[in-house]
């Protein structure tokens, strides 16, 4: 398959914030880890793994698309010292993430490329819902206080 | 825990290249799954899973070190136009990375540093297996010529 005009250059920009997300994430998984917060950990890895499945599937879809992945070129990886800044950080990742989904879905159907549209549009949604749990751990802690709410983070749920 | 002297510079350079390889396979797998290598496909991918985890040690080891992991920094990603341009890549990867490993431990051992050398003999056990794995592929590629070698990666 042959690509339409720009799609190639948008798929790589979201591939380089995909593979940006991806080390961000696991490193804040991480430093969860080694401060004892298990139930973070968990979520946190979650997120970097669902990254890296999308990440999958662009490179494949830009193979498909006979261009070339570009996994040289990443932006910078933000990483948070307390949890509220890793909170911060990676909702700010995710916002980015969604406006150049956003973009990319806009210009798919500009040029007519449902099939890429449609696999930006079920990116979108994931990226949807990370940015409401974000959301919702920080409505959280305003309500509860910190303190509280990252003491029910040493468990892991279930 | 406070990290001996030089040990945490190692474990970066560690973590620069294991994610570099996390990219590689990343890409050789999707390459050849559009190439329609089903074998090859999984076989990289299997490598990518291994070369991630070897990333998560690694830096829930710095920090348990008291150091701060570098995931910004990443080493040349070599793509190809073929299977044979991806095994010779990759195999130059991992004998770089064999060679660091061997490298860390010695020097962990001198500044006695016992955990972190066996971290890293396990994950060098798995890198000298890969070396393996890709001297075998170029070896069964000579003898038995590419074209009966890919016919067969076709399949799982």
């Amino acid at each position: 398959m042959k690509a339409k005009e720009g799609v190639i250059n948008i798929l790589n920009k979201i591939l380089t914030a995909d593979l940006t997300a991806i080390n961000q994430y696991f490193v804040h998984a991480k430093m969860c880890e080694n401060w004892g917060y298990d139930r973070l950990h968990h979520k946190v890895r979650e997120r970097s793994i669902d990254e890296m499945k999308d990440a999958d599937e662009l490179i494949g879809h830009i193979l498909y698309l006979d261009g070339v992945p570009n996994v040289q070129r990443m932006n910078t990886v933000q990483i948070g010292e307390t949890v509220p800044e890793q909170l911060k950080t990676d909702l700010k990742t995710e916002q980015e993430m969604l406006t150049l989904l956003s973009e990319g879905v806009a210009h798919c159907t500009k040029v007519g490329d449902f099939t890429t549209r449609h696999m930006l549009e079920d990116m979108a949604k994931d990226v949807d819902t990370h940015i409401d749990w974000i959301e919702t751990q920080q409505e959280l802690i305003e309500q509860v206080g910190l303190e509280n709410y990252l003491s029910e983070q040493i468990h892991k749920e279930g | 825990m406070k990290a001996k002297e030089g040990v945490l510079d190692l474990l970066y350079k560690v973590v620069t290249l294991e994610l570099t390889a996390v990219h590689h396979y990343l890409l050789h797998a999707s390459l050849c799954d559009n190439w329609g290598y089903e074998r090859l496909h999984h076989e990289f991918h299997e490598h990518m899973t291994e070369e991630t985890t070897h990333v998560s040690k690694v830096i829930g080891h710095v920090l348990y070190l008291g150091g701060r992991p570098d995931v910004q920094k990443l080493g040349a990603v070599s793509s190809g136009q073929s299977v044979q341009d991806l095994f010779n890549a990759d195999l130059k990867l991992e004998q770089e990375d064999v060679t660091l490993l061997r490298d860390a431990i010695a020097h962990c051992a001198k500044v006695s540093d016992f955990t972190t050398r066996h971290l890293l003999e396990e994950m060098v056990v798995d890198s000298e297996e890969h070396v393996n794995w890709f001297e075998t592929q170029l070896r069964t590629i000579a003898q038995v010529g590419l074209e009966n070698y890919l016919g067969e990666q076709i399949k799982k």
